[in-house]
């Protein structure tokens, strides 16, 4: 805020104070000087009315971006209900995943061991070097080995099928996290109005800010290696980092 | 041999436990954060703790600490599996004296060859 200071007294305007104060003429010389004040007065009067203007015009501007309390008060607890259900989500379909392979294992682990058993015998057969007693305890190991394995193979394809179904989950996540993308910008543009409305620039700020760390430094899965170099980008790096420290 | 598994997220438990089992670790037991697996370490002979970094109550580079800290289990290895990737956090942790430093996203392979090597390093 400038203000032109155009009342500058002059020196006939002096004078006259001074002969009004010698002749006793106190109100003509307070004329006088209310004379050389008003200019700046007015232009300050101006100046302040101007300000009230835009203050009242960004308060009535903030109050009818009503929009800005729905996103605070409904949209956002709505938005981590989503978020809490894709957690919900995924967690149910790691375990899906995990039941169907961890009841994959045993059958395979048993697969193995019968064609284990059946093996020494085999190869001997293929060498001519079996007897018929062995040819005999040899044909029911392999009959005991090809109807188990008809049976889990069966067995093992639905549980892959539970595995495949698993996974439809990243359809309704990625919908609920777009949702949720949406919003986050929506909040970002509100603030940003909100900011120009009380003339504050929105610029994006130059410097990179860095993310917020806990204690220890704790940050959780770093998504922009790349343009980080205050972190490892793979295991290699961790590997090198450690026995250049003599590990 | 006796392993604690120490993550907050059950899933992430559940696949580090598949990985040991097939490494042959049979003896398992879990503990979702420095808080509960340091009294289970000192009531009970574990050979080996495996631990996430990040979690809630106390975190694993605490428990690492505690661990060391501790006559009765400093001999114990331990193997931080983490997504924490800081080159600070990774020698924080050397400092405190890690066996390993898994980063997260992590392969079946990496947990076998880091395991083989902090036994190697102990025999």
């Amino acid at each position: 805020m400038t203000i032109a200071m155009t009342g500058r007294i002059s020196l006939e305007q002096a004078k006259s104070v001074v002969e009004f104060l010698e002749l006793g003429q106190q109100d003509e010389a307070n004329a006088i000087i209310a004379e050389i004040q008003n200019p700046i007065n007015s232009e300050l009067f101006a100046e302040i009315g101007k300000l009230t203007r835009q203050l009242h015009d960004s308060l009535t501007n903030f109050q009818l971006d009503s929009r800005l309390s729905d996103l605070a008060t409904s949209d956002i607890p709505d938005a981590k209900e989503r978020l809490n259900f894709v957690i919900t989500r995924t967690e149910e379909a790691a375990n899906k995943t995990m039941d169907a392979v961890e009841a994959i294992f045993p059958v395979v682990n048993t697969m193995a061991e019968q064609v284990a058993a059946v093996n020494p015998s085999w190869t001997k057969l293929m060498n001519n070097e079996l007897d018929l007693s062995e040819f005999k305890s040899l044909c029911l190991d392999i009959d005991t080995l090809l109807k188990n394995t008809g049976k889990e193979t069966q067995h093992i394809h639905s549980l892959m099928t539970d595995v495949l179904m698993a996974q439809d989950f990243q359809d309704l996540t990625g919908q609920v996290i777009r949702k949720v993308i949406d919003l986050v910008r929506e909040v970002e543009e509100s603030l940003i109005n909100m900011l120009t409305a009380f003339g504050i620039s929105a610029e994006p700020a130059q410097e990179k800010a860095l993310p917020k760390v806990g204690k220890n430094l704790v940050e959780g899965p770093i998504i922009n290696k790349e343009n980080r170099d205050d972190v490892v980008a793979d295991q290699d790096d961790v590997d090198d980092l450690l026995s250049s420290l003599g590990f | 041999m006796k392993v604690l598994v120490v993550d907050d997220f059950s899933t992430m438990r559940r696949i580090v436990k598949n990985l040991l089992r097939d490494l042959g670790f049979t003896n398992i037991q879990e503990a979702d954060d420095g808080n509960t697996a340091l009294p289970m370490l000192q009531g009970g002979n574990f050979d080996f703790v495996v631990t996430d970094w990040n979690m809630p109550g106390m975190q694993g580079i605490d428990l690492l600490k505690a661990i060391r800290a501790d006559a009765s289990l400093s001999h114990i290895p331990v193997l931080l599996i983490t997504a924490e990737a800081k080159k600070e956090q990774i020698v924080m942790a050397a400092q405190a004296g890690v066996n390993g430093y898994i980063v997260k996203p992590f392969t079946a392979a990496t947990l076998k060859t880091k395991i083989e090597k902090i036994f190697e390093r102990l025999a």
